[in-house]
């Protein structure tokens, strides 16, 4: 028995371009069938072009890059790279208590082969346009940011950590821009400093998780202790 | 080809094959780049790491759609993020359509964007990952029925979204 008009349009609907041989068969069974099938066919494309967005041109080399470094953690191919720059002059940060487990030997020489990878290259991507996804960006470790200090963010990227995964951004502060690293697992030596090539970094013990901030040796870090501290808290639904 | 090489040309192969699509599904349900990128990336490590297991490579699209819904709902089991930037990422190319499509697309992707999450998600395996109604029922533990049930609907949704929003071109003019 051939497929009806309304059986029609329902698998139409659902299934515009299944290959079951009665509804092929069903589409050029007559006129209201065939302007039928040019319609959802016309749709379709509409739809696909809708939902087809472009993916970010550098995602497959990242995808690939996984396989680097045995892949014991994602961003671990920062790491040669930053090696061969480093130039770790840690000064001040005695007693930061990290056990080095992911290839870091410390929090210091994290921060420095961090910052030294791609710190500059997210300063210069900083505007004074706040970015509006820093709320989501901390969800996923149940934290949240205040509003005093999302609006400031200018940049922010998920980044590797010491222990697992963190979040990389750019503040604009009244001391010009500040970078801030979250390690949402990682214990640092509460107020703990360090510098390397020309900067400087406080280490912020949070109620879940630590920051770093990062600056110039001009920017005075300390004023933004307290603030920071009071921003980064976990978030009030969390388990 | 020895087998570290084989098995490293074997996960590029995935990535060249799903890594698009999967962004794509990955931003459609989450809806955000940065989060996105995140999830695909998380995926690609653990196929990665599992990649021994895939022993029948036409069930790999499925196995890393499993793998990314997975680290989605692990991720974000607590808090489902919101949507902020699909919008921003689509305008780069928008500037290529005509003015009539152009607001034709926007209207269908506002559209997706409210989908509810039970008719959003057949819909994008079924566009985004080219998956039969078939294996969608299995991916997402539902009947085919229900399957064919949510995608008639999501269509018709998008459809009436449109003509709300005074969009009555021929794309719908049957339903």
């Amino acid at each position: 028995m051939s497929m009806d008009f309304t059986e029609f349009l329902r698998k139409l609907g659902a299934e515009p371009r299944s290959k079951d041989p009665e509804f092929l068969r069903a589409r050029q069974s007559g006129p209201e069938f065939e302007q039928a099938s040019q319609v959802a066919e016309d749709f379709e494309r509409q739809l696909e072009r809708a939902i087809g967005l472009p993916a970010p041109e550098d995602l497959l080399s990242h995808i690939k890059d996984i396989t680097r470094e045995n892949a014991t953690a994602p961003m671990l191919r920062w790491r040669p790279m930053a090696i061969a720059a480093g130039l770790l002059i840690a000064v001040g940060a005695a007693g930061i208590t990290w056990n080095m487990n992911r290839g870091w030997e410390s929090v210091d020489q994290y921060l420095a082969e961090h910052y030294h990878h791609d710190g500059d290259i997210l300063l210069e991507k900083s505007s004074q346009e706040p970015v509006d996804n820093v709320e989501t960006m901390f969800a996923r470790f149940d934290m949240e940011v205040r509003p005093e200090l999302a609006r400031i963010v200018s940049v922010i990227k998920y980044c590797p950590t010491p222990d697992g995964k963190g979040v990389h951004m750019v503040l604009n502060t009244e001391e010009g821009p500040v970078t801030l690293i979250y390690m949402p697992e990682t214990p640092v030596n509460d107020r703990g400093t360090l510098e390397f090539d020309s900067m400087s970094a406080l280490l912020v013990g949070l109620e879940k998780g630590s920051a770093a901030l990062i600056g110039s040796n001009t920017q005075s870090l300390s004023n933004l202790y307290a603030f920071v501290h009071d921003s980064i808290i976990p978030a009030v639904n969390a388990g | 080809m020895n087998t570290e090489a084989g098995r490293q040309a074997r996960f590029n192969q995935l990535a060249e094959d799903y890594g698009t699509d999967l962004y794509r599904y990955a931003m459609w349900i989450c809806g955000n780049d940065a989060l996105a990128k995140d999830l695909v990336q998380e995926t690609y490590l653990r196929a990665w790491k599992a990649l021994d297991k895939l022993q029948d490579v036409k069930a790999a699209k499925s196995w890393l759609i499993t793998i990314l819904r997975r680290e989605y709902a692990r991720t974000f089991e607590r808090k489902v993020p919101k949507f902020t930037d699909v919008e921003t990422v689509v305008v780069a190319d928008d500037y290529e359509l005509e003015p009539d499509d152009r607001t034709e697309i926007k209207l269908l992707r506002q559209g997706i964007m409210k989908l509810a999450p039970k008719y959003r998600e057949p819909l994008l395996l079924q566009v985004v990952m080219g998956h039969s109604c078939e294996e969608i029922s299995s991916l997402l533990g539902v009947s085919k029925s229900a399957v064919m049930t949510q995608l008639f609907r999501a269509r018709e949704q998008l459809k009436a979204n449109m003509q709300k929003d005074g969009l009555t071109g021929n794309v719908h003019g049957l339903y």
